[in-house]
């Protein structure tokens, strides 16, 4: 039989292969991903005009031209938006799924993108220009409602995805009950809360992007602790990792995520669940590389979801995520089911 | 490196501000191996977690001797995971990390060099026995293999206390003869070793002392003072557990305990 540190080396090598090969076919999907949704739109123009006019020595006259603005100020936006969007979400189900490790966890079953879409339908009804804020504001409370109410239950994860569960049916009610009294802003309600990238400004994009500055990075950089904690109650714990701190910490990074990308975008559903197990087969239960590249596939799903939305009419991009996403989902589920 | 050893007077811990434990008080040596008994109830996870400093507890809980000694509560979570160590009783692992990541997680709390740590990972999976597992999922191993991955990764953690459980809850009888020769040569490199266990016979044959734990009919355990289970015999098993033990005797002339059979 072959010895330990021969099979370790062995198993490394073709792990930081397969990793690379991964790594390899995301990077091809992303380029191509990225030329689809720049060269194509109401607007036909060139891919080699729209390449040039991507090139930051473009002179000042080629910039006011209304190619220019349509691919750097509509398109490049709308682009970002969704990658950064796509990637938040991502990795919010993944910090979710690990810890509490609960398969189901992602911003929605814990009640957070519910209080961010809560938060954000006030300020619409307040006629805020900027609703960014306030669905913070509103995922930060759902987020301390959920706690409380796990800790005064006993303070299990369990818990937490059943007040998650408490929480996100209130507020949803909440925000059914905004719609139906602010009678002016209804259709705005809506249309925000249907979720899209249509209207994506550079702005938008650039804070969705300052969100994943913000948040990304200390998730990995926590990773190997979310590892230990997702092995099992009090395992964290036990291996000298501050499970408390950690839960409190990337829960609001996760909040923070949500809330900026519910703000932007409105309601975007299945990505942060789906992407995290659409990986594991793939790459593994270790956090830091799953993080990467649920980043970087969320991302190019939700850009490839998005094309699809503008392409079908203008659908409300939560729309096609919910459609592919709800049936691929059970699909996953029933083939786990087969293996166990 | 002197070991560490681990005092508790006027101790009490429970849940959710109901006490389970209440006036306990004893000390753990380096060096020794200290079996808890007692019944099903009997307060020994509650205890070792309180060991662990997973429970909030009142009353004294010191690691270290002398002027060292330290309140377990005031040291720090990421310090305490280089000291103290521990073997839950739960087994079941939800994530499909490989044996290999799973122990490698005992090294979480030091910041040893990655070759430097996959020595150590390495040799605690060939101690636990583990090294024709390496690259298996963790939630396809039978209830003893995963067990023995919880060992693992405490040998990999490699800390001067070690808390285990019922460590061999699921192991048959030949690991669990080896795990309690590791864990009485683990006692013998000046570790301080407790471990709740069941098979009083194991228990006998390599601990060097015992605490007896039983609960009160008020619902709070009690203790056994520590030199009051000085030799286990029949009359204090069945005190413990409230079963008639009868003694039986190998044909090398040891005696061993078990229940009494009808």
């Amino acid at each position: 039989m072959r010895r330990g540190p021969e099979v370790l080396s062995d198993y490394k090598t073709a792990l930081r292969g397969r990793r690379l090969r991964c790594a390899a076919i995301l990077s091809c999907a992303l380029v191509s991903v990225a030329f689809w949704r720049l060269t194509q739109g109401e607007w036909s123009i060139p891919p080699s005009k729209v390449l040039a006019l991507l090139s930051p020595f473009s002179g000042e006259a080629e910039l006011s031209t209304p190619e220019a603005v349509v691919v750097r100020s509509v398109r490049l936006p709308r682009l970002l938006s969704a990658l950064g969007a796509g990637g938040l979400l991502s990795v919010a189900g993944v910090v979710l799924q690990g810890l509490l490790f609960n398969p189901l966890a992602e911003p929605y079953t814990l009640g957070i993108a519910a209080g961010a879409a809560f938060g954000g339908a006030l300020g619409f009804a307040a006629h805020v220009s900027w609703v960014t804020p306030w669905a913070f504001a509103g995922a930060l409370v759902a987020l301390w409602a959920v706690q409380v109410i796990a800790w005064r239950s006993g303070g299990g994860r369990a818990y937490l995805v059943l007040a998650g569960i408490v929480v996100n049916a209130f507020l949803s009610a909440g925000v059914t009950f905004l719609k139906a009294i602010a009678d002016d802003r209804l259709g705005a309600i809506v249309l925000w809360l249907m979720g899209s990238f249509s209207g994506a400004s550079p702005g938008a994009s650039l804070g969705v992007w300052a969100a994943v500055l913000l948040s990304v990075p200390p998730a990995w950089f926590w990773g190997r602790q979310l590892d230990a904690v997702s092995l099992g109650e009090d395992r964290g714990s036990m291996l000298g990792v501050d499970e408390r701190r950690l839960r409190v910490i990337l829960l609001c990074l996760v909040s923070l995520g949500t809330a900026v990308t519910v703000g932007s975008f409105g309601i975007i559903g299945f990505v942060g669940l789906v992407v995290p197990h659409l990986l594991r087969p793939f790459i593994g239960p270790l956090h830091r590389p799953l993080l990467l590249f649920a980043f970087g596939t969320g991302g190019c799903l939700t850009a490839l979801a998005d094309g699809a939305a503008q392409n079908l009419g203008e659908l409300p991009v939560g729309v096609v995520t919910a459609l592919v996403g709800g049936p691929f989902f059970c699909r996953l589920l029933l083939r786990r089911g087969r293996e166990n | 490196m002197t070991g560490l050893p681990l005092c508790f007077s006027e101790l009490e811990a429970g849940y959710g501000g109901v006490s389970v434990l209440r006036k306990f008080r004893g000390t753990l040596r380096p060096g020794t191996l200290t079996a808890l008994i007692g019944p099903n109830g009997s307060g020994k996870s509650t205890l070792l977690r309180t060991f662990a400093g997973l429970l909030p507890y009142k009353g004294s809980l010191t690691l270290g001797a002398g002027p060292e000694a330290r309140e377990v509560s005031r040291i720090p979570r990421r310090e305490l995971g280089r000291l103290v160590g521990m073997v839950p009783q739960q087994v079941r692992m939800t994530a499909p990390f490989t044996v290999y990541d799973a122990v490698a997680l005992g090294r979480l709390p030091f910041q040893g060099t990655r070759a430097e740590d996959d020595r150590l990972i390495l040799d605690a999976i060939a101690r636990a026995d583990l090294e024709h597992l390496l690259l298996r999922q963790v939630t396809r191993l039978s209830a003893g293999e995963a067990q023995r991955v919880l060992l693992a990764t405490v040998l990999a953690q490699n800390p001067p206390v070690l808390l285990l459980d019922e460590p061999t809850s699921a192991l048959d009888p030949g690991q669990t003869a080896r795990v309690f020769a590791l864990l009485r040569r683990l006692a013998d490199s000046e570790k301080t070793v407790v471990a709740a266990v069941h098979d009083v016979n194991l228990a006998v044959a390599y601990a060097d002392v015992f605490f007896a734990l039983k609960r009160r009919e008020d619902g709070i355990s009690w203790i056994s003072p520590a030199e009051a289970v000085e030799k286990l015999d029949g009359e204090v098993l069945e005190r413990i557990y409230d079963t008639p033990f009868d003694s039986y005797v190998s044909g090398k002339g040891e005696k061993v305990w078990h229940v009494r059979i009808k």
